[in-house]
């Protein structure tokens, strides 16, 4: 198998007339962390939800594990399997247990005998430091928690990619470090990871690059102590000042 | 809003100087309030005694009704097996009875929440209604066969309700879902099908599926008159029901379904495990009152020439001897649609409470 993960070349996408991506041209290597950033409505979630066809584009290739990203459904699902994807509002299914929640897409979608699922799952739990909230519902848990048991969920499906949108900007500042750490935790154990955040400290701790996205255009991209150091792009400098605060 | 509301509620007033500020405010007030408890209270006594004290009961007494004031109970007692169970052979009524009880504990047993999945509730109603069926048809175990011409009263109400819930509830799901379809024409079609439904009066759909249809539909497809309006009725509730799920599933945040699909689940598992289950839980106090109004439209019926509850009753006191007690046998009928319309939705309206307590 190649070595990249995902690979992006000259997509478009376009909602009706408005040009929402213009001219992405992105490759990511497996084990590779890629944080993306920009000012609100330049288009990152989209991005990102292009990748697992949330979004659909309209021109361009996106290759996830060596398979197309086409019409075709079954390499939809193939990719599915292989992004995990954490959402800003976590998107918990809250009329089913934190248990239910981990192992009902491997249950489905890869026949996993519920037996195995559980114990999957419950590892898991562990590892997001969640284990005994199991049994209890969505509703019944601190946001951050709620994020933790999110990410397990889609860990459970044992993706080779994972995917987040802002994981931590719908929490309160105390959760987010308990969220960030999780997420460190995964990057030290080489998941390929793409993460749209505007948490600064996380994307200079673990991040390989850095993509920073205005208008639609990936305007910049480079290791964080090259993007934070020596920004080359005016943007760039002005949108770094205004996150961190100078 | 709790600084908008300050200290009126923290100083609770006594009954009775509530009673006062309420009723007896001014004296015009206070008048009003006099005649409308004067009237209340003398419509509530002249129906007692009606009803109990200047009453005939027991079975058989014609001549002492004719000769009472009050209510003639004698014929309720005298007829209500025609009530019940209509033109049912006489020897075989046990079979009705029993099957009516069957499918009132189908009823009853579809409020506990143990049965409310897509596995338990279908299984439920299924064996029910199978079993209210062969009991009332029989041709089984010596039980001789009963046609379906020969039903009537209750059990025929019951079981056009039951199979107008069983037909119609998987043509709703159906129907909901192709109304969201990707594809426009196919939502379109839903949505336009479902609409002209909606806005037909149900007794023309009656009308048109038992007497119309039979002239239009090739011969061996038209079937029993019973079930074309049992096809028609479930194809009205269909089309009222789709919209209360759609309300349901529209309810949902959109990120339920991206979760899912991120998840790699696929069309179906998405409905059946993620959609449909939370879309019921949010259209739930509507759809018991749809199934209410289901229950108590099937009266209508008896206009096409069915002899369910409705009709039957008027049998009842359609002849010689008790044609003068019709009153009193509307009574009970009325009595008999209010146990069931009225225990629904009650409960009905304390699910309403408890899932609004629940919910975050
Ligand atoms: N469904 C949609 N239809 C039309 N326009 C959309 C739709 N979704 C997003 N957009 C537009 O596309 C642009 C990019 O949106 P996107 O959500 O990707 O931005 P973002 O970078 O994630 O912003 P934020 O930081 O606020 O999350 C925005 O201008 C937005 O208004
Ligand atoms: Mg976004």
């Amino acid at each position: 198998m190649s070595d990249t993960a995902i690979h992006i070349a000259q997509m478009q996408k376009f909602y009706g007339s408005f040009h929402v991506l213009k001219d992405i041209n992105l490759d990511v290597a497996r084990g590779e962390k890629i944080v993306i950033c920009g000012p609100s409505g330049s288009g990152k979630s989209t991005l990102i939800r292009c990748i697992n066809r949330l979004e659909e584009h309209q021109s361009g290739t996106i290759e996830v594990m060596g398979t197309a990203l086409d019409d075709n459904v079954h390499h939809i699902d193939e990719i599915r399997r292989e992004a995990g994807m954490v959402f800003q509002n976590f998107n918990l299914f809250p009329h089913m247990s934190v248990l239910d929640n981990c192992t009902l897409a491997p249950m489905l979608v890869r026949k996993t005998p519920r037996a195995e699922a559980e114990e999957t799952a419950m590892r898991y739990l562990e590892r997001v430091k969640i284990p005994d909230q199991a049994r209890k519902y969505p509703g019944q848990l601190s946001g951050g928690q709620q994020q933790r048991v999110a990410i397990a969920r889609a860990l459970c499906m044992n993706p080779e990619i994972m995917l987040f949108d802002e994981p931590t900007s719908a929490l309160d500042p105390e959760m987010i470090a308990e969220v960030l750490d999780v997420m460190v935790g995964l990057a030290q154990e080489g998941m390929t990871m793409v993460c749209v955040t505007h948490e600064m400290g996380f994307a200079r701790q673990v991040a390989d690059r850095v993509i920073f996205m205005a208008d639609g255009q990936i305007l910049e991209q480079a290791p964080p102590a090259e993007f934070f150091g020596a920004p080359r792009n005016e943007r760039t400098r002005a949108f770094l000042g205004q996150v961190l605060g100078h | 809003m709790q600084e908008l509301v300050p200290h009126t509620t923290a100083i609770r007033p006594s009954p009775f100087s509530s009673l006062r500020a309420r009723y007896f405010s001014t004296p015009l007030n206070g008048a009003v309030t006099l005649v409308c408890a004067t009237v209340a209270l003398w419509l509530l006594w002249s129906a007692f005694d009606w009803a109990v004290l200047h009453a005939v009961f027991g079975t058989g007494q014609r001549e002492a009704c004719l000769a009472a004031e009050g209510a003639c109970w004698s014929v309720v007692s005298s007829r209500w097996r025609i009530v019940l169970f209509g033109l049912y052979p006489f020897e075989e009524q046990w079979r009705s009875g029993l099957a009516c009880l069957v499918m009132g504990a189908v009823i009853a047993l579809s409020c506990a929440p143990w049965f409310w999945n897509a596995r338990r509730l279908p299984l439920l109603w299924v064996t029910g209604f199978a079993t209210f069926y062969l009991l009332m048809r029989g041709g089984f175990f010596g039980l001789p066969v009963v046609t379906e011409q020969n039903w009537g009263g209750l059990s025929l109400t019951l079981f056009i309700f039951a199979a107008v819930c069983i037909l119609g509830m998987p043509l709703a799901i159906c129907f909901a879902l192709l109304r969201r379809s990707k594809l426009p024409w196919i939502a379109r079609t839903m949505a336009l099908v479902i609409d002209t439904i909606r806005s037909l009066p149900l007794l023309s759909i009656m009308f048109t599926f038992a007497i119309v249809l039979p002239f239009v539909l090739p011969g061996w497809l038209t079937g029993d008159k019973l079930y074309r309006v049992i096809v028609g009725y479930a194809l009205f509730f269909a089309c009222y029901q789709a919209e209360i799920i759609r309300g349901g599933i529209q309810a949902l945040p959109a990120g339920q379904e991206e979760a899912a699909m991120a998840l790699g689940l696929g069309y179906w598992h998405r409905v059946g495990y993620i959609v449909l289950p939370q879309a019921f839980k949010n259209a739930l106090p509507p759809t018991i009152n749809q199934v209410v109004i289901t229950f108590k439209e099937t009266s209508l019926v008896t206009i096409i020439g069915f002899f369910d509850v409705m009709a039957s009753g008027r049998a009842a006191s359609g002849t010689a001897e008790w044609n003068f007690a019709v009153i009193e046998i509307y009574v009970f009928v009325a009595l008999i649609f209010f146990v069931f319309v009225f225990s629904l939705s009650r409960y009905g309206a304390y699910l309403e409470r408890r899932l609004d307590v629940g919910r975050r």
